[in-house]
């Protein structure tokens, strides 16, 4: 019997796992899909391979790990700080790709030492990928989102606004159209009597009692979703908001810091001088981005070799901190990242670091392979 | 070579489907039992009628299974992926004009343009701790919307499968997307279409297969159709 490269290249990646001391997880190829739907979002329903059972409820085929790895985290009874390792299919709709393939990684949950456990997540996915392919060349990417929300908040940004640019983070063009858009006041639509009056006297209270006896004139529960004083918080903030925009001082230093690129070497000077050079204070956050830098070499990366890029960010909104991408000749073979959120947004009564990466590994074993060939012409 | 052909099985939009065949000179058999979902078409013995629903025609054309069909271009887009693949527009009929549109509550005065349902999307799940919820019988078509052009992720999706206006009263949703013609159900439920909210002009197509749409016996029927439009 034949056993097929990627089963064993599999089995090769759990026993680097575990010797990085990784407990491997067995997880059900079968999930609900509502974790995946609500934290990721609606987009991922086309995506999924998704299916019902006998009572109507919502299942899927895996389409990833770290969601249901950190759900099988939550469950147990000793939450102590735990690397947990996988590696096995997922399944994604995908046109021109196929529907299934293996993905490999470590989800690092509950160390609050977050500069040790960021740099012990990029190493462990580096050295990974080493142990398989020596050779390949490989482009590593690191970015911060802390680092982004750091010069939002020290710029004094409107908070709705720093929300907004956050929620933009890592996607170029949607940030430049978002901040070419706050560059201009905003009109409001006009708003109708008595709200507009409440709003002109500053009538808070009025505002509130008007807006809810309208949701009951419309049969809208004013407990069910968006409540009275929400609406009206935010129509305040936003008549607020309209006649201000973005100064171009604040637009010039934001571009300044979304075009920061350099070897991570000499990133946090860049970024000290950044901060000087436009008055901002982000000390904290930079003192962070040096001792996880230390870290790093401590645990023996070599920081020229991988690039520091302010701008780079993932859309998901369960990030937080550090995010870095693994690529070969343009492929991505492993990306990872700090998502701290995830495990609130999962029920967890107190917030609980994490971090973690995944291997491509068909890719990877694409590239072990053109190796091995190149090596046999030889 | 049998052409077969997808009508709307009721209605209005199943009576004005044959009335467009008939202008076309194509004068539908309806069978005495009124009952049977096949009709022949009058000195036309190769042409199959079929009366179906309106989304099983746009269903079926993607499939390649039907040469042509009646059906408007909101189904065609909610139920196939890439329907430019699939299928082709061939005339527009100019009847059952509808679009499908993102309304909210009235009562929602801060909330005017997608952008700002971005915001209230983003912070829902930290206030209610569930995520806004959308009524529609549209995933698809509110989905690509929602996330193509504006990047908005983090709601969900209620299907709906009839009176979808009444969802924000009945509390199964916050809001919804959903078809309308005169935005007049939308008024009665006191429901406001976004500034941005339109997602897609439609109306009754004559549509093709792009399996069959070169094939010669399609051609023709479809010139005729397009001439009795025009004229």
């Amino acid at each position: 019997m034949k056993i097929s490269s990627k089963a064993i290249l599999a089995e090769t990646l759990l026993n680097l796992f575990e010797r990085q001391g990784a407990e491997i997880v067995e997880i059900d190829v079968l999930q609900p899909a509502d974790p995946f739907l609500d934290i990721v979002g609606e987009d991922l329903r086309r995506r999924i391979f998704m299916t019902e059972d006998e009572s109507g409820a919502s299942l899927c085929l895996r389409p990833e790990f770290t969601i249901p790895v950190c759900i099988k985290y939550l469950n147990d009874s000793n939450r102590t700080a735990k690397l947990y390792g996988y590696c096995g299919e997922v399944f994604r709709q995908h046109r021109h790709t196929a529907p299934a393939f293996y993905q490999a990684g470590i989800e690092d949950l509950g160390d609050s030492d977050e500069a040790r456990s960021d740099a012990r997540s990029l190493n462990s996915a580096v050295s990974t990928l080493r142990a398989i392919d020596h050779h390949s060349s490989l482009d590593i990417v690191l970015g911060d989102q802390a680092v982004f929300e750091a010069v939002l908040a020290a710029l004094g940004l409107p908070a709705g606004w720093q929300q907004k640019l956050l929620r933009c983070f890592g996607e170029g063009e949607q940030m430049y159209e978002l901040i070419e858009r706050l560059a201009k006041p905003r009109p409001t639509a006009p708003l109708k009597d008595p709200i507009k009056g409440y709003i002109i006297n500053n009538d808070f209270q009025s505002l509130v009692a008007a807006i809810d006896l309208e949701m009951r004139q419309a049969a809208i529960s004013p407990a069910a979703g968006r409540t009275p004083d929400e609406i009206a918080r935010r129509l305040v903030e936003k008549q607020r908001l309209s006649n201000i925009h973005l100064e171009q001082q604040q637009i010039a230093t934001l571009m300044e810091f979304l075009k920061i690129e350099g070897a991570l070497d000499d990133a946090d000077r860049a970024l000290g001088y950044f901060a000087q050079a436009n008055n901002i204070n982000i000390d904290a956050v930079l003192q962070q981005f040096g001792r996880r830098k230390t870290e790093m070499m401590r645990v023996g990366l070599d920081l020229k070799d991988i690039v520091y890029q302010a701008a780079f960010g993932r859309k998901l909104n369960y990030y937080t901190g550090l995010i870095y991408e693994i690529r070969h000749k343009g492929a991505l073979i492993a990306g990872g990242g700090r998502y701290n959120r995830l495990m609130t947004m999962l029920d967890a009564e107190i917030p609980i670091p994490a971090v973690g990466f995944s291997i491509w590994v068909d890719r990877l074993s694409q590239l072990a392979k053109d190796k091995e060939s190149v090596g046999e012409k030889l | 070579m049998t052409v077969s052909i997808a009508l709307p099985s009721k209605g209005r939009l199943k009576e004005r489907a044959i009335e467009i065949f008939a202008n076309a000179g194509l004068e539908i058999i309806l069978p005495d039992d009124d009952r049977s979902y096949k009709a022949r078409v009058a000195g036309m013995p190769q042409c199959d009628i079929l009366f179906l629903s309106a989304s099983e025609i746009s269903r079926e054309l993607g499939y390649g299974s039907l040469d042509l069909g009646i059906t408007g271009q909101d189904l065609i887009h909610e139920t196939l992926a890439h329907p430019d693949e699939r299928v082709k527009v061939e005339v527009p009929l100019g009847f059952g004009f509808a679009n499908v549109v993102v309304a909210v509550p009235d009562v929602w005065h801060d909330v005017s343009t997608m952008a700002d349902l971005d915001d209230v999307a983003a912070e829902f799940r930290q206030r209610h701790g569930r995520r806004l919820r959308i009524a529609t019988k549209f995933w698809r078509l509110t989905q690509q919307f929602f996330s193509q052009k504006f990047g908005i992720q983090v709601y969900r999706i209620v299907e709906s499968l009839g009176a979808t206006e009444g969802a924000p009263a009945a509390g199964t949703a916050d809001m919804i997307v959903d078809i309308t013609s005169t935005g007049s159900t939308l008024r009665a439920n006191r429901l406001k279409i976004l500034d941005d909210g339109l997602i897609l002009r439609s109306q009754a197509c004559l549509i093709s297969s792009k399996t069959s749409s070169m094939r010669s016996d399609v051609q023709n029927i479809i010139d005729n159709v397009r001439k009795s439009i025009i004229a």
